[in-house]
């Protein structure tokens, strides 16, 4: 069934599954019956990718249309990366094995930004131009969505267009006006000035950027007829929202290989830190009688023993009570786990969690982000110290021995104190450990603690804020080690060189591009990957092409600079993340969606409907 | 409640999958086909698939016995049907039969091996050689493998784990036809091939396919 060359590469690397395709669930169409054929491309290995709802969720939506077909691919390992350049084989999809030049559409998935030497790497293997301007036919067409495009910037010398917001009705918009396009023969100048009429599309190339001589950007001007301001897409009512009724069943092991369903879209808790909570606004909810339905069609078409409900919050979820009701009325029978990923331990009634008797946890996880309550104020974490400790108290009781904790280090208005507070919070877990009269005999606790540097994100009330040098990140670093006193608390740090570049890219803008590719070139990919990423290659790179990192990173932005991205709307408004802004450093908590609307301005979006509104918690 | 064997067989594309992850597979498929398996019992249940013979990664096979136990009555050929509605590509049931033999009585095992050149003088050349030295009864392997933290590097007989052997040359390529030990003194046929290459030179590209089980007595383990 493979050539011989083919086979030849398969057998010289070591998870070959990940190249072969066949899986159950796996579509394969014949090309000549459909108009367009679209190339999935997730810039991470098969099983990143393969655990990636999304992207289910678009691998079926363009399958079920009879004329297009939607194959996928992921970024080869190293090893597949040699023996491609060795054979001089272009990278080919799962599905048919075909060349990805020779597909109509090449969407990239841009999940986190340390993805982005993945989709060059990619592109190159597949021996398509790197640039744009570089390409001059209408296909393929170099797409990218994912919550990166929020600011796409930094890629936007690369990509034809991006698809903002979310892809479910957006995707077939653009798939119906590409077959017409490629009908008539159009050139592509003249297809993207159309794509930009869609609701959502961004076309980079239809924007001249200007810039001060202090380097911040002057202007951003729409040309050609294309929209001042681009909005992003969404889907207004998630119960009639595009999802499949079956999906790929992976043969080999992946990190999430289970049902995955979504039960409601955005976050009512607005911690400034987390971009997520802005991007995915209004709250939309799902209902539990289509939850339910949906995980039980992709059970039985899966074969899968394990559900997952996601969301960015699962215990706020309105009417969670019901839903759970209905899943254990047929999930106990089928042998079937429900598992609440993101569940907060601190605001979930104990008796809904014993329901879930499948419910397994191989460790307790915390994540007060911040050590004080005055700085969990100013970041809007409403966690309070004596919810933790007492969830901490629980646990003990009830057998736990071992406590992970997530903090963030380098937040806004963050002091000293701040940072001790850190190891005082852990110290306080231990004690209340050895507080417990019952605790097991001659066993010890472990307390975890994990440190993220704060990376400021586009879209959140901390887009103008400054991150903190690396020289600044390893101080603080070293003075929470030095603060911790007992062995019982352990302290692991983030790599601080790593999340400085995440800064740089989230907030960059298009003179990035050049950087980008010099970075490629001195082989930078899989950046995300520890023993991959290669800092001293990416400072060569920012030298050669004169670009201080520190000017994206470490730079604080007065409320009137122009952004990047200042041309773009994710719904939330700018006076809004100023309000939430100023709050944060008057060290001031807003109340959640649900207590009270924020005037976030996302409603909007959907003719002023926000679920979070005017809702009781079951 | 009975056993029953399921015959799998694996080629094309699903010879890249491990025999690891054809487990997690057929739990899946199993559940999607509807058959009312058997759960362990205890913490945590999972149903009971047995695979008596793991294959190497990148092998194929006519057929693989699988046992597992079904909780009702459903027929050998309903089983096999369901199966095949639900399969990934390139893994399919022969059929479904009753557990006939016994697991401790796998003795040997009949593999194809098609071995591609460059050219048809280097098949030749390679069939010629291999038969020689099979003849000979001279062909040793090394097995790495573990004793405790030591490395353990083992020689191993090859000869004396062939039961028969024929090598013919077609075009590019030297087709080896062989039955070699299986069961618990089992002979990757890899090794063999690694042997042979030790002696005359590699080849460009290896095919293996196993045919089928026998128990001591060369007569058809079922
Ligand atoms: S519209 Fe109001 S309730 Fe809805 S997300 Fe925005 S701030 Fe929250």
């Amino acid at each position: 069934m493979f050539d011989k060359i083919t086979e030849k590469m398969l057998s010289a690397v070591q998870k070959p599954g990940r190249y072969t395709g066949g899986e159950q669930g796996a579509v394969v169409k014949d090309k000549s019956s459909v108009d367009i054929r679209y190339a999935f491309c997730f810039p991470d290995t098969y099983e990143i990718g393969m655990s990636h709802l999304g992207l289910k969720i678009i691998y079926g939506l363009v399958n079920d249309r009879d004329d297009a077909a939607c194959e996928r691919v992921f970024a080869p390992w190293i090893d597949m990366e040699e023996q491609l350049k060795k054979y001089d084989v272009p990278l080919f999809t799962l599905e048919s094995m075909d060349p990805v030049r020779d597909f109509d559409m090449v969407g990239f998935t841009l999940q986190y930004e340390m993805s982005y030497t993945n989709m060059l790497n990619m592109l190159s293997l597949s021996k398509i131009p790197l640039r744009a301007s570089e390409r001059e036919s209408l296909t393929p067409m170099i797409v990218a969505g994912g919550p990166c495009v929020c600011n796409s910037e930094p890629v936007a010398d690369f990509v034809d267009l991006c698809m903002l917001g979310e892809g479910e009705e957006v995707t077939n918009d653009l798939i119906d006006l590409l077959k017409e396009h490629k009908k008539k023969g159009s050139a592509k100048a003249e297809f993207l000035r159309e794509a930009a009429k869609i609701d959502g599309i961004y076309v980079p190339s239809l924007y001249d950027v200007e810039y001060n001589d202090d380097g911040t950007v002057k202007s951003i001007t729409a040309k050609d007829g294309a929209p001042s301001v681009v909005k992003k897409r969404i889907v207004s009512d998630l119960d009639s929202a595009y999802f499949p009724a079956s999906t790929i069943v992976p043969s080999i092991e992946v990190v999430h290989d289970r049902t995955t369903t979504e039960i409601f879209r955005g976050c009512i808790r607005g911690c400034r830190f987390c971009q997520a909570g802005f991007l995915y606004r209004p709250i939309r909810d799902k209902s539990p009688e289509v939850i339910d339905r949906q995980c039980r069609a992709i059970s039985d078409s899966s074969g899968y023993d394990e559900i997952s409900l996601c969301s960015l919050s699962a215990s706020d979820y309105s009417r969670m009570r019901e839903l759970i009701e209905r899943l254990i009325s047929w999930t106990d029978d089928e042998k079937i786990n429900v598992a609440l990923p993101s569940l907060r331990a601190d605001n979930f009634p104990k008796e809904l969690m014993e329901k879930l008797a499948g419910v397994r946890r191989s460790s307790l996880t915390f994540a007060p982000e911040a050590g004080t309550q005055r700085l969990r104020d100013a970041i809007n974490k409403n966690v309070t110290e004596e919810e933790v400790l007492h969830t901490a108290r629980q646990s003990f009781e009830g057998g736990w021995n071992a406590v992970k904790l997530y903090f963030m280090i380098g937040l806004p208005t963050e002091t000293e104190e701040d940072v001790k507070g850190i190891a005082h919070l852990a110290q306080k877990v231990v004690d209340e450990f050895y507080k417990n009269p019952d605790k097991p005999k001659g066993k010890s606790v472990t307390v975890s603690v994990s440190t993220a540097s704060f990376v400021p994100k586009p879209f959140t009330p901390f887009q103008w804020e400054p991150q903190n040098s690396k020289a600044m990140i390893e101080e603080k670093q070293e003075l929470l080690r030095n603060e911790i006193t007992t062995r019982k608390v352990s302290l692991s740090c983030h790599n601080s060189e790593l999340s400085r570049l995440e800064a740089v890219f989230a907030r960059g803008d298009r003179r990035l591009g050049k950087v980008l590719e010099t970075a490629f070139k001195k082989g930078c990919r899989f950046d995300g990957w520890d023993d991959m990423f290669r800092y001293d290659l990416w400072q060569e790179a920012f030298d050669e092409c004169s670009v201080s990192m520190d000017f994206y990173a470490n730079r604080a932005r007065e409320y009137d600079e122009v952004l990047p991205w200042d041309h773009i709307d994710y719904g939330v408004s700018k006076s809004f993340l100023i309000r939430e802004s100023e709050k944060a450093r008057n060290s001031e908590a807003s109340p959640n969606c649900r207590e009270k609307c924020m005037g976030c301005t996302a409603d909007k979006l959907n003719g002023g409907v926000c679920d979070a509104r005017c809702k009781t918690v079951d | 409640m009975r056993d029953v064997r399921l015959w799998i067989k694996k080629e094309g594309r699903a010879k890249y999958i491990s025999h690891l992850d054809m487990n997690r597979c057929f739990t899946r498929a199993v559940r999607r086909a509807g058959i009312n398996i058997w759960y362990t019992e205890g913490f945590n249940p999972h149903p009971y698939l047995n695979f008596l013979t793991p294959l190497s990664l990148g092998q194929e096979s006519d057929g693989e016995p699988l046992d597992i136990r079904i909780m009702d009555d459903m027929q050998n050929d309903e089983i096999t049907q369901r199966m095949n509605g639900v399969l990934p590509e390139g893994i399919s049931v022969a059929v479904t039969s009753d557990c006939i033999s016994k697991c401790a009585d796998i003795a040997f095992a009949r593999y194809t091996l098609v071995l591609d050149f460059e050219d048809e003088a280097k098949a030749q050349s390679f069939t010629n050689e291999a038969r020689q030295a099979v003849n000979d009864g001279k062909l040793f392997a090394e097995k790495v493998g573990k004793k405790g933290r030591n490395k353990t590097v083992k020689q191993i007989d090859i000869c004396a784990h062939i039961k028969e052997f024929d090598i013919k040359t077609d075009g590019e390529t030297a087709v080896i036809d062989t039955v070699l030990s299986s069961g618990n003194d089992n002979l990757n046929p890899t090794l063999l091939v690694s042997a042979l290459n030790g002696v005359i030179f590699k080849e460009e590209l290896l095919h293996i396919r196993r045919k089928g089980f026998f128990k001591s007595d060369m007569t058809e383990w079922r």
